[in-house]
């Protein structure tokens, strides 16, 4: 009997070891895979309603990130635009009216409906995240390239069509560039860390 | 704090706190007054607190067995020892008891886990994460303002459709943690933010509690003590009440300012203004 349960915890132990060793390659390690519970590495996979191209707008026609976010660097959150700016512009666009996806918007449009979009970027509730400092602070003065900014968190969005979680986004990951020391600009040496008292972010 | 921190900033943090002028050069240390004269124990700061802080509702039986989550509380007291003992219809003294976000906080050193630890603006901050419900602060402090979440209260307080009233600034704690007055701190981080964007420093009466602002007798102010003109800091030099000292040596007479348990060397942030008794009464 003692043999018997041994064996058995042995042999679990053994297959625990193994999926363990194995997943990495089972699942690709890649960011894109998905699991059967729509999870990969990084998070739930978000299926948007509409695939908007984010290579097109931000990347071939580089349109600013805040042009749309445009609460990005004035608020905590960056927001997600209303359906009036996406017509703002696709009213004017004859060239693409036609494109399955320019259609779906119009139908939204005409049915004077939201599009339910999904959030990507979603962080636990007892985290507070604030947009507006970060841009202030490395878009407004640093003048970094908006790309380079957005994308210290969202990766290169520019290449992606709907937006993927690319950043691990936990708190050892953001504590690993807060603990930076960041020159304060291109032309000013002097260097100077982010905050790392538990309260900035947590509430 | 990286071990590099730690080393290039080792002879700051030998320093014995809270010290002379700690806050002189700091942009903000965050204080109040409450003036006990004023004070008519209407519970109105209380029932501010549960609305803005997410607090529940725990319901009698709980109450009685002492599990209530009132971050402030009113206290009463009836006079014992005095002659006001005599009239108690008449002699109830009520006292706002919350969080005195000590300089030197017992509940901070006694922490296992470093869940509570004091924060660069002078706030006593409370990480409910990161607490594993020891409750060794809560046997530590002197106030008996930490409160112990004994129950997974969010589905109690708050049922369908009550948890729309949360407030999306604070957490809803969770069952096993424990929990304390924060100065508001959701606002004071979105004041600090604004006045960061604009350059400047968070401005008197710019920010306050909800406590204070629900006040109808205006008996609390609110402010930050580091900037030498606000109305706290203002009352704390009036009162000559000195932040790291544990024994006031006041110059004038019939000054009401006083801080509770100061000679447990707590150094709390709260200065309290006596209430002038009619002892002819």
């Amino acid at each position: 009997m003692k043999f018997y349960i041994n064996a058995t915890l042995a042999f679990a132990m053994l297959l625990c070891t193994a999926v363990v060793l194995a997943e990495p390659f089972v699942s690709g390690g890649a960011i894109g895979s998905q699991t059967d519970d729509g999870y990969n590495a990084l998070g739930p996979v978000v299926v948007q309603p509409i695939e908007f191209p984010h290579n097109t707008h931000a990347g071939t026609m580089g349109i600013n990130c805040m042009y749309c976010h445009t609460y990005a660097r004035r608020s905590a959150v960056s927001g997600i635009p209303r359906l009036d700016k996406c017509m703002g512009c696709h009213n004017l666009i004859e060239s693409v009216k036609d494109k399955p996806r320019i259609k779906q918007l119009f139908a939204y449009w005409e049915k004077k409906e939201a599009i339910p979009w999904l959030k990507v970027h979603d962080l636990p509730d007892f985290v507070r995240f604030n947009h507006e400092r970060h841009i202030q602070r490395f878009y407004f003065k640093d003048g970094r390239p908006v790309r380079e900014v957005c994308g210290y968190c969202h990766g290169d969005v520019a290449s992606m069509t709907t937006a993927r979680r690319v950043k691990a986004l936990s708190m050892g990951w953001c504590i690993s560039c807060h603990q930076k020391d960041h020159q304060e600009s291109a032309t000013n040496l002097k260097t100077s860390n982010g905050p790392n008292d538990c309260w900035q972010c947590h509430k | 704090m990286s071990l590099s921190n730690l080393i290039k900033n080792w002879s700051s943090l030998r320093v014995k706190r809270p010290y002379q002028d700690q806050y002189k050069n700091a942009d903000y240390k965050w204080g109040m007054v409450i003036d006990l004269d004023s004070c008519t124990g209407c519970n109105a700061c209380t029932t501010a607190c549960y609305a803005e802080n997410n607090l529940p509702v725990v319901g009698k039986e709980s109450f009685s067995k002492g599990q209530a989550m009132h971050w402030l509380r009113i206290e009463r007291y009836w006079g014992e020892g005095t002659e006001l003992a005599q009239f108690p219809d008449h002699g109830a003294q009520f006292l706002p008891m919350m969080c005195q976000q000590c300089e030197s906080a017992p509940c901070e050193v006694v922490c296992p886990v470093g869940a509570t630890h004091h924060t660069p603006d002078g706030l006593n901050s409370q990480v409910y994460n990161r607490c594993i419900g020891s409750r060794y602060c809560s046997a530590n402090c002197p106030y008996k303002v930490r409160y112990f979440n004994w129950w997974q209260y969010p589905e109690r307080a708050w049922p369908n459709p009550l948890e729309k009233q949360l407030n999306p600034d604070v957490t809803v704690r969770s069952k096993g943690v424990m929990e304390k007055c924060t100065f508001c701190v959701q606002r004071l981080t979105a004041a600090k933010n604004q006045a960061r964007t604009d350059g400047r420093r968070v401005a008197d009466g710019e920010v306050t509690t909800a406590c204070a602002q629900a006040c109808p007798t205006s008996a609390i102010t609110f402010g930050n003590m580091a900037d030498s003109q606000s109305q706290v800091a203002k009352i704390w030099a009036r009162q000559q009440v000195e932040l790291a000292s544990d024994k006031q040596d006041k110059k004038d007479e019939g000054l009401r300012g006083y801080r509770i348990f100061e000679e447990l060397r707590t150094y709390p942030s709260v200065l309290y203004l006596e209430r002038v008794r009619n002892s002819d009464a």
